[in-house]
């Protein structure tokens, strides 16, 4: 067990500069304190991160064991313990480097973007807040620190969502992420208790806190025997259902069906926190949560299983509505959620490497497209609907260039990060390791060759809507003051007014009409801190952005383009070039014998974790080492790997070719309504569920029962005691004296009626 | 120095006697009322001090108490004025003499009228909470008890708002009715100990908890079960346990601030304090008999509480109704029986009484600006007040249990302690209280859901009504009265331990006593995790 105190700084730097943001900040009033304030703190555990993740004691991404840092014991009672404990291993290491990297970058872009904006100080302290929650949550070295960190970044994402508290829409979407991550966190906290209740711990790493031994629970339940591949293994309380109960807080998080609806809503907070939060950060918690928890997923083969299919699903669901969005973060946000889809599905296969690689290369492209698609708004004057841009790489050629690169990578263009990535989970889906695998089958057709297949579409249509949103933005013709006559902005806000969303319950109990204020809002000039889209004047001509936004766009974009080569799979480079990625990550992976003998107790595969797990880095040794924990045929694979790698580029390069086919001429295409209004999921929601809910709650709940039931008896017997009264006043007592007489009888009675059983009890 | 530490409960429980008289004295010979609130505040802090004496040295006596005093009092029926403190109460005395001052700084300029009267019965009121939490006679027990509700139903009768007297009158019913049968069960468990050992009666807690302890059967199965439901429904009205609750929105919601947030903070504690103190040691079979009863209520009441809040236009009701779903939460704790769900049971007590104190709070600033509580009349306020927003938020994520914020301590010990134990049935490999525990929360999902709700309506958005436009933000009295219950809500969140060993001994003791009787099954299972797997 190394320790390194310095751990802590990571996360306590942005915290501090949260508080000092918030409670100096708003006084001063000062872009250059705020913001310098801000970016140095991000950088500080930026450094931080990577010095230990490097350079302090050989680096904890090639140490066999973690760094751990012990802050105090949070909770403990009983058996029950919880350390404010910090950890970093190869997975943490990995997740912080990018996080505090891509996260600094985000920052310095921000500083541009909310340039002039009065809450300026609020959002960086809120920023700063985000980034202290999601890196608790990356450096946790337990279930419920990670949970610390879990809900502090959806407490962020609330606040920075609804940053613009002004508009409706940001307000109820703010909610909306809320609630829906929360529905989410409460499969985490059950699968919790349900981990600690199978292993005694909660802690993700073997560590000694006070002298006492604390276990790892992953370690303890990776050693234990596989659950059986049966819908029976759901609900029978033991690792599968703890998988699955996790996997619910995953959904919640990475916005995967069903509980995504609230990521494209999400767009509606500064561009900077689509960007960090909504892209590149926390969005791949629920994926950081499953990889983490590989040891538990694959003894939970069903558990795997399923998460394959929601992955899949969501993949290629997002991807249609987002074939059809026009406003650009919406298409953005759909493919973030398509691209998250991809993740979850690499791990429900085996590929949990590929997952986190994924996750990185998609931090960069997205992160950068996100940006990007700011600078655009900030150079459009706030206008985010593709509709009315067009030609703006003569405008804008920064932001063009680096967007470009951005649109290589997603599509899966070779050399480009994402085609590393989203590669070699489509080969993994191909050639799958989850034990599951062999065992599944439709009408005979083995069930991952139809998420390969699917995937392969969902491949398709991201170059296709990608393609479509960089020529409606950049190419074609200027339609900057192009009159839409289809706005409905209005019509879909009021399809949400509930609980859940928006809008006023006792609508039904008093008849107020919250519409009026809307419409009424609307109508109001918008105020000057509001990022809000004004008229745009007849002369207008979009503008280049700023070097600090266009700086962090040039760094993402180098990233977009070279960060995949770290993981450049042994099939394509002909085992000249070692996958790092791969190799660093492999030790986190909890070894499970191959599915063929999954049934058998597992000695061998605690073996061979520990033996992977003694092995640092001499690239060749792990390599080797590696090779044979991994499938044995892998190497006569690379032929089918290279050729499975053609196909899909050819499949990115049609897609393009689509793309541009369909939308080049035409950029205004209409596409069907039912893709542009998202399949109806929101209304299909409040429908069935949030407002039958809203109105049991009022007429069953709280007017029948409360109102009618219990109080009606209550009342019935105050209007009974009133009208004895009235009798026993015309005997000439006052009323509250018959009152208190009558009390005092009733108490007699009751009194003496048990007094009388409780006299014959004793005798 | 000694004669304090030998007196300390008395003098914690007469002193704001004495203040009561010093200020209706004050009043009548000076024949003015404006002085009187500095007078309660100077008692209600130097109760406050003295009461954090309790932290200091003690020594336990016999029976595990603290500060133990125990002198005769009514010869003739063997009742004796018997108080003392242990881990249990120890933070809820001191929760009342904290929340106290506050309270009476909360009326700075609320109240107009008959302010004589108000002062004396806030702090007669005090005396009467303290007193039944550290009674240890459950005669003396039980009038402290009753004592309790005479200044309360006043507080709401006289200086409540529009349906006061209505509401005064159901809350004396509701509460007064209930503890008549525990005063039953009172004088029945008196003859049972004469009947069982041939001598005198007698209703100190501690010697019949010890002729108990040591096997004695001085009721039979069957009654004990009666005795159990007769203090039980005593304490499920105080807390209140569903369907008890209708009292519970309609006296909030006339209550002055004050009386709302002691209402909130102390009062419903007593319910749950006097279920594990005396209902789960007087009658642990009993108490594991009926568990299923009051674990089911409890779910119902989380779950109802939550999406009754979810609808309600007026901000008070909304905080009361969460109220219920919070105090569901602190009785299914305690009937898990396990270490954790009981130590957090106790711990969400002081939670409760915190972040609902503090939002009472909160709703009564708002109040004396427009003097409307209904959701629809504000809308973007977080733009006219922006200090009270974010305390406003801030609580409201205490409430809604966010990690770090003192909430999510109680509500994760709570439900971890629920899913290990093994009260309910696993029967046909469907394992009970998991399924309680999944159910339970879902309370914490619509908590966000009605409390994030209301926030959304009332903060957010534009200052669409006008008579909000001009609002002023906190005054430096009120943010004052606020801030120690923020720097509660953080530090009890991420420094919960101070508390916890506190209150340790005392929550295993009554643990042990309820489980011991079982084989001690529970316990075995906390001590060696399950290794076998």
């Amino acid at each position: 067990m190394t320790e390194n105190n310095l751990l802590s700084l990571i996360i306590f730097a942005p915290l501090a500069g949260a508080v000092i943001n918030w409670l100096v900040g708003g006084r001063l009033k000062n872009e250059l304190f705020s913001g310098a304030l801000a970016c140095g703190t991000i950088a500080v555990s930026c450094i931080v991160a990577f010095y230990i993740a490097f350079f302090a004691g050989g680096g904890a991404l090639h140490a066999e064991k973690p760094v751990l840092d012990h802050l105090w014991t949070w909770i403990q009672v009983g058996s029950f313990r919880a350390d404010f404990g910090l950890g970093m291993d190869r997975l943490s290491g990995i997740y912080a480097c990018f996080v505090t990297f891509v996260g600094l970058l985000i920052h310095i872009f921000a500083t541009g973007y909310m340039h002039g904006d009065k809450g300026f100080y609020r959002f960086f302290a809120y920023l700063n807040l985000f980034m202290f929650s999601m890196l608790t949550l990356v450096l946790a070295d337990n279930f419920l620190l990670m949970f610390v960190g879990w809900e502090g970044v959806g407490l962020c994402s609330y606040l920075l969502i609804g940053y613009y508290i002004k508009r409706d829409e940001a307000r109820r979407a703010a909610k909306k992420a809320f609630v829906m991550n929360r529905i989410g966190d409460w499969g985490v906290l059950m699968g919790v208790f349900l981990v600690f209740t199978l292993t005694g711990s909660i802690s993700f790493y073997d560590k000694v806190v006070d002298g006492a031994k604390v276990p790892s629970a992953l370690n303890m339940i990776a050693q234990m025997a596989s659950d059986p591949f049966t819908a029976g293994a759901l609900v029978a309380g033991g690792i599968t259902s703890a998988a699955i109960l996790l996997f619910i807080g995953a959904t919640g998080k990475s916005a995967q069906i069903p509980l995504f609806t609230w990521l494209p809503d999400a767009m509606a907070g500064p561009t900077p926190v689509s960007a960090l939060i909504h892209a590149a950060t926390m969005v791949t918690a629920g994926v950081y949560m499953v990889v983490r928890c590989n040891g538990i997923y694959q003894n939970a083969p069903t558990a795997m299983f399923i998460v394959a299919i929601i992955g899949c699903a969501t993949a290629v669901f997002a991807a249609t509505i987002g074939l059809a969005q026009n406003d650009i973060k919406k298409v953005l946000a759909y493919s973030t959620v398509s691209q998250l889809g991809y993740m979850f599905l690499s791990c429900g296969i085996g590929a949990f490497v590929a997952a986190i690689f994924h996750v990185m290369t998609h931090a960069f492209f997205k992160a950068l497209l996100f940006l990007g698609s700011g600078s655009v708004i900030h150079g459009m004057h706030h206008e985010q609907d593709m509709r009315k841009m067009g030609n703006l790489k003569k405008y804008m050629p920064i932001t063009w260039i680096t967007m470009m690169t951005g649109w290589l990578a997603i599509c899966g263009i070779p050399i480009f990060a994402g085609f590393f990535s989203k590669d070699e989970i489509l080969y993994r889906t191909f050639a799958p390791m989850a034990s599951w695998a062999p065992q599944a089958k439709l009408a005979g057709i083995p069930v991952h060759m139809i998420l390969w297949v699917i995937g392969l579409i969902t491949a398709v249509m991201t170059a296709v809507y990608m393609t479509r949103l960089m020529w409606m933005t950049f190419y074609g013709d200027e339609r900057f003051h192009l009159v839409l006559d289809d706005a409905h902005p209005h019509e879909a806000a009021k399809t949400e007014e509930n609980a859940f969303a928006e809008g006023d319950a006792h609508d039904a109990v008093a008849h107020h009409d919250a519409h009026d204020d809307h419409e009424a809002a609307h109508a109001d000039d918008h105020d000057d801190d509001d990022e809000h889209h004004h008229a745009l004047p007849a002369d207008f001509h979009p503008h280049e952005s700023p070097w600090n936004m266009t700086v962090p766009l040039i760094v993402l974009a180098v990233l977009s383009t070279l960060g995949g080569l770290v993981g450049i799979p042994a099939a394509m480079s002909g085992g000249s070039i070692t996958n790092y990625f791969e190799h660093t990550l492999e030790p986190v992976i909890a070894k499970k014998a191959e599915h063929k003998t999954a049934e058998a107790p597992s000695m061998e595969a605690m073996k061979s974790t520990e033996s992977t797990e003694a092995k640092p880095l001499p690239a060749s040794e792990t390599k080797s080492e590696a090779a044979n924990a991994e499938k044995p045929e892998e190497h006569g694979d690379a032929k089918t790997e290279l050729t499975l790698a053609v196909v899909s580029v050819l499949l990115a390069l049609s897609g393009i070719g689509i793309g541009i086919a369909l939308f080049g001429k035409n950029p205004l295409r209409k596409l069907p309504k039912i893709l542009e209004d998202k399949w109806r999921i929101d209304e299909l929601y409040n429908g069935y569920i949030v407002d039958p809910l809203t109105n049991f709650s009022i007429k069953g709940l709280w007017q029948g029962f409360d109102l009618g039931i219990v109080d009606g008896i209550v009342n019935g017997a105050g209007y009974f005691v009133t009208e004895l009264g009235n009798v026993l006043r015309r005997i000439q007592v006052g009323f509250v004296r018959s009152y208190a007489a009558f009390i005092l009888a009733g108490a007699v009675v009751v009194i003496g009626y048990f007094i009388y059983y409780g006299f014959k009890l004793i005798r | 120095m000694d004669f304090i530490n030998e007196n300390l409960l008395t003098i914690l429980i007469l002193l704001p006697v004495f203040g009561a008289l010093f200020t209706l004295g004050h009043a009548l010979y000076w024949k003015e009322e404006k002085d009187l609130k500095w007078l309660t505040l100077i008692f209600t802090v130097g109760n406050f001090i003295v009461s954090l004496l309790l932290l200091g040295k003690h020594t336990a006596s016999a029976g595990g108490f603290w500060f133990e005093k125990n002198v005769p009092w009514i010869k003739a029926i063997n009742t004796n004025y018997h108080v003392g403190v242990d881990g249990l109460s120890i933070w809820l005395v001191i929760l009342t003499t904290f929340i106290m001052p506050i309270a009476v700084v909360s009326t700075w300029h609320a109240v107009e009228k008959r302010r004589t009267a108000f002062y004396v019965f806030l702090l007669l009121l005090e005396s009467a909470m303290i007193g039944v939490f550290v009674s240890l006679d459950l005669l003396v027990f039980y009038l402290f008890f009753e004592a309790s509700l005479v200044p309360m139903f006043f507080l709401i009768g006289i200086w409540g708002g529009e349906n006061r007297i209505y509401s005064a009158v159901k809350f004396f019913i509701f509460t007064a009715l209930g503890s008549l049968l525990m005063l039953v069960a009172i004088i029945a468990l008196y003859y049972y100990y004469a009947k069982a050992t041939g001598g005198a009666g007698t209703f100190d807690f501690v010697v019949l908890l010890n002729a108990l302890k040591s096997g004695k059967q001085l009721f039979s199965v069957q009654a004990g079960s009666l005795l159990f439901l007769a203090f039980a429904l005593a304490f499920s009205i105080k807390v209140p346990l569903f369907p008890f609750h209708t009292w519970l929105p309609d006296a909030h919601t006339d209550a002055p601030t004050a009386g709302s947030v002691i209402l909130a903070a102390v009062l419903l504690k007593m319910g749950t304090y006097g279920l594990m103190r005396f209902n789960f040691a007087l009658f642990p079979d009993a108490a594991r008999d009926w568990a299923p009863v009051f674990i089911t209520l409890a779910i119902i009441g989380i779950i109802y509480g939550a999406l009754v809040a979810m609808v309600q236009p007026d901000v008070k009701r909304l905080v009361a109704y969460s109220s219920v779903a919070h105090m569901g939460f602190v009785v299914l704790g305690m009937f898990s029986f396990t270490e954790q769900g009981m130590q957090g049971a106790l711990y969400q007590m002081l939670n409760h009484g915190v972040s609902t104190g503090a939002l009472f709070l909160l709703v009564g600033f708002i109040y004396e600006r427009r003097h409307t509580r209904q959701i629809t009349d504000f809308g973007g306020l977080a733009n006219v007040m922006p200090l009270y927003s974010t305390i406003f938020v801030i609580t409201t994520m205490s409430s809604i249990g966010l990690p770090l914020l003192n909430g999510f301590v109680g509500e994760f010990l709570i439900m971890i302690g629920m899913w290990k134990s093994t009260i309910l049935s696993t029967a046909n490999g469907w394992n009970y209280n998991y399924i309680a525990t999944m159910l339970a929360g879902t309370g914490v999902i619509f908590a966000a859901v009605y409390l994030l709700w209301m926030v959304q309506r009332v903060f957010f958005g534009k200052v669409t009504n006008p008579k909000n436009k001009g609002l002023k933000d906190l005054s430096w009295r009120e943010i004052g009265l606020i801030l120690p219950l923020m720097v509660l809500m953080v530090y009890m969140g991420v420094f919960p331990k101070p508390f916890l060993n506190k209150s340790r001994d005392a929550v295993v003791a009554i643990q042990q006593r309820v489980v011991g009787q079982a084989g001690g099954t529970i316990d075995k299972a906390d001590a060696t995790p399950k290794a076998e797997h």
